[in-house]
């Protein structure tokens, strides 16, 4: 088992660079909204000045505008900030609920990101010691592998679960048959087997399930 | 001139077409390609602006099928994309683009450039 995060291996290299690429994308989008509320506010202040009647409504929804996005950029900004410490260290303890709502919200700036229900575990224990950053790896693809197979108006469900070995399985369900690709892939198996992480894929294709041990070789 | 603008980013739709129209365009804005289309079947449009990414249909795709509708529409994409070279990569069909987040005096001449 190698955690060691390395970025001349081209599967950590992609992954980031993948994420990095749509967070991106999300901030110029936000960059967008904000440079358009403001042009319109520099529109309707130069015909107030030529003394044409305005709309005090469409001023409220413009800096109203402009407060949000900027809450959506910070926001944005605290999830690419979390995604790249998780290079930090190849091994420490993990809440696997915060990586899997990590990234659930960066998975979500993909074009294609269908809905997600996410069950929170009832027994509260979701914490395991693994590499965070291939975790991530991990549940991203199947992220989007499940997007892929339901489509932008689908639906998927994850759920959390402690085994009784004390490793924790993350749950994917309600998969769909929509441009079904083989999954996992060569390079997502070796990012499982990295972690010592195991998928399992239902024979109706329709649920997988990952297992994340509670330990791995290197932490104990 | 009447413009379609396709964006899934409602607010800098909205807004985007309310600017152009202070200035004398005669612009409807849709968010999705399936409405996009929609509105092609029972209006005719001179030029369409379209994002790029967007769930479901996204403009490339919305491309050719408003031009499937109206060979002789004009089509403009707004993309997020970091340079036009990243974007012709992913389409080397495309005659006019712009990058989000555009300046509305270029927009706009390129509106009077594609409609002649």
């Amino acid at each position: 088992m190698n955690t060691t995060i390395d970025f001349e291996n081209n599967d950590d290299l992609a992954f980031f660079g993948k994420v990095n690429a749509s967070i991106s994308h999300e901030l110029k989008n936000i960059l967008a909204i904000i440079s358009e509320a403001a042009g319109l506010l520099q529109d309707l202040t130069e015909m107030m000045s030529r003394g044409q009647k305005i709309e005090l409504e469409m001023l409220k929804t413009c800096s109203q505008d402009i407060v949000e996005e900027i809450q959506r950029g910070f926001t944005t900004i605290k999830q690419m900030n979390k995604f790249s410490h998780s290079v930090d260290a190849p091994l420490k303890s993990v809440n696997i609920i915060e990586v899997i709502d990590l990234m659930i919200n960066l998975a979500g700036f993909l074009s294609f990101a269908s809905k997600i229900r996410f069950d929170l575990p009832q027994d509260g224990a979701s914490t395991v010691s693994t590499c965070p950053f291939r975790l991530q790896n991990l549940v991203y693809h199947t992220l989007v592998f499940a997007f892929k197979s339901v489509g932008v108006d689908g639906k998927i469900e994850i759920a959390v679960h402690r085994e009784t070995n004390g490793s924790a399985r993350i749950a994917f369900s309600g998969l769909g048959i929509l441009g079904k690709q083989p999954f996992p892939s060569e390079e997502t198996k070796k990012i499982a087997k990295s972690i010592g992480a195991e998928i399992r894929m239902a024979e109706n294709s329709q649920a997988i399930d990952i297992l994340v041990p509670q330990y791995s070789k290197n932490s104990v | 001139m009447k413009v379609l603008l396709v964006d899934d980013e409602r607010k800098f739709a909205t807004m985007l077409a309310k600017r152009l129209a202070l200035r004398g365009i005669d612009i409807e804005p849709v968010f999705t390609g399936e409405d996009a289309i929609a509105k092609a079947k029972t209006q005719r449009y001179n030029v369409a602006i379209l994002d790029v990414k967007m769930p479901g249909i996204g403009g490339i795709e919305l491309e050719r099928k408003l031009k499937e509708l109206d060979p002789g529409m004009k089509i403009i994409f707004l993309t997020g994309h970091g340079s036009k070279n990243d974007f012709e990569a992913g389409s080397a069909e495309a005659a006019f683009y712009l990058a989000k987040p555009i300046q509305i005096d270029e927009l706009l001449t390129i509106l009077n450039e594609v409609a002649g």
